[in-house]
């Protein structure tokens, strides 16, 4: 049986992700009693900030794959923004999920609509819900494509806004903890759990966006192939 | 224990939800394979029958 690269890296990345999960719950140390509510649900950071790191390459993707649809006329192009829609879907919804699941245990609310940061990357999971649903409702055109790939280069915004949100108004949700420019407050372990995790959940979405471009490609030459069958084309 | 229970759940949905989804998707990319492979054939043998009543 023939395993293709996608496949192959989506099966590792799925590997690696529940590798994260075990080494989470049980080998990362445990946070300090006094700083949380729920010091347990903070172990859900392991694959929280994985999943939304995962999402920003879903979505850079789905920029890329909506300009050159857009500027290009590029098959391939668009072929990458479905992908990247798709892909933008399933980790945006795992790090809503498990953002809920943290905030429900922690502050006892799943989610906070004064909050930026959840606002504006719940708006970003909502823009793919939208593009993912639609496509799969919509016949395929040039008229859609324009369409959906204009909200997948406007939508785009929203990622740095995300990605800065909690740099700029610090409300409910908790600052960032990498990438900060100095010293961060987790330790060796922690760190290289959420390494772990990083790494596995951007195979797992590489994976995903190679078969989901792969697939969109076959749904794309077995419609040729049916018309050519039918006599309307070459 | 009981907030390690919770999580367990949360993350065991997590954990069931991206294996189902991870599923479809090779599933359809293959199933999508086999019917691009069945209809490449069909269409050789149609070309292959107009030739040779041509």
């Amino acid at each position: 049986m023939k395993v293709r690269v996608g496949e192959a890296l989506l099966l590792i990345g799925f590997l690696g992700i529940t590798s994260t999960l075990l080494l989470a719950l049980l080998w990362a140390p445990s946070v300090s009693l006094d700083a949380f509510e729920s010091p347990a649900a903070q172990r859900i950071f392991y694959w929280h900030v994985p999943a939304a790191w995962a999402a920003f390459i879903a979505f850079g993707a789905l920029f890329l794959g909506s300009a050159g649809w857009l500027f290009k006329r590029s098959e391939r192009m668009w072929r990458l923004h479905v992908a990247g829609a798709e892909a933008g879907l399933a980790t945006g919804l795992i790090t809503v999920w498990s953002g809920c699941v943290w905030g429900a245990a922690e502050w006892g609310t799943p989610w906070d609509w004064s909050d930026v940061r959840l606002n504006t990357f719940g708006l970003l999971t909502l823009l793919a819900v939208y593009l993912v649903l639609g496509r799969a409702s919509q016949p395929d055109g040039i008229e859609t494509r324009d369409t959906f790939a204009g909200f997948g280069l406007y939508g785009f915004v929203l990622v740095p806004f995300t990605y800065i949100a909690t740099r700029i108004w610090a409300i409910r949700h908790p600052g960032p903890v990498v990438a900060t420019g100095e010293e961060g407050s987790i330790n060796g372990d922690m760190g290289l759990v959420l390494l772990v995790g990083a790494v596995s959940f951007t195979v797992l979405i590489i994976g995903h966006m190679l078969t989901s471009m792969l697939i969109t490609n076959s749904e794309q030459r077995l419609l040729q192939l049916q018309r050519r069958m039918d006599g309307g084309g070459p | 224990m009981e907030g390690m229970t919770y999580l367990a759940v949360g993350y065991f949905g997590m954990v069931v939800g991206i294996g189902l989804w991870t599923y479809t998707v090779v599933v359809r990319s293959r199933r999508l394979a086999d019917r691009l492979d069945a209809m490449e054939a069909a269409l050789d043998r149609l070309d292959s029958g107009e030739a040779e009543q041509a």
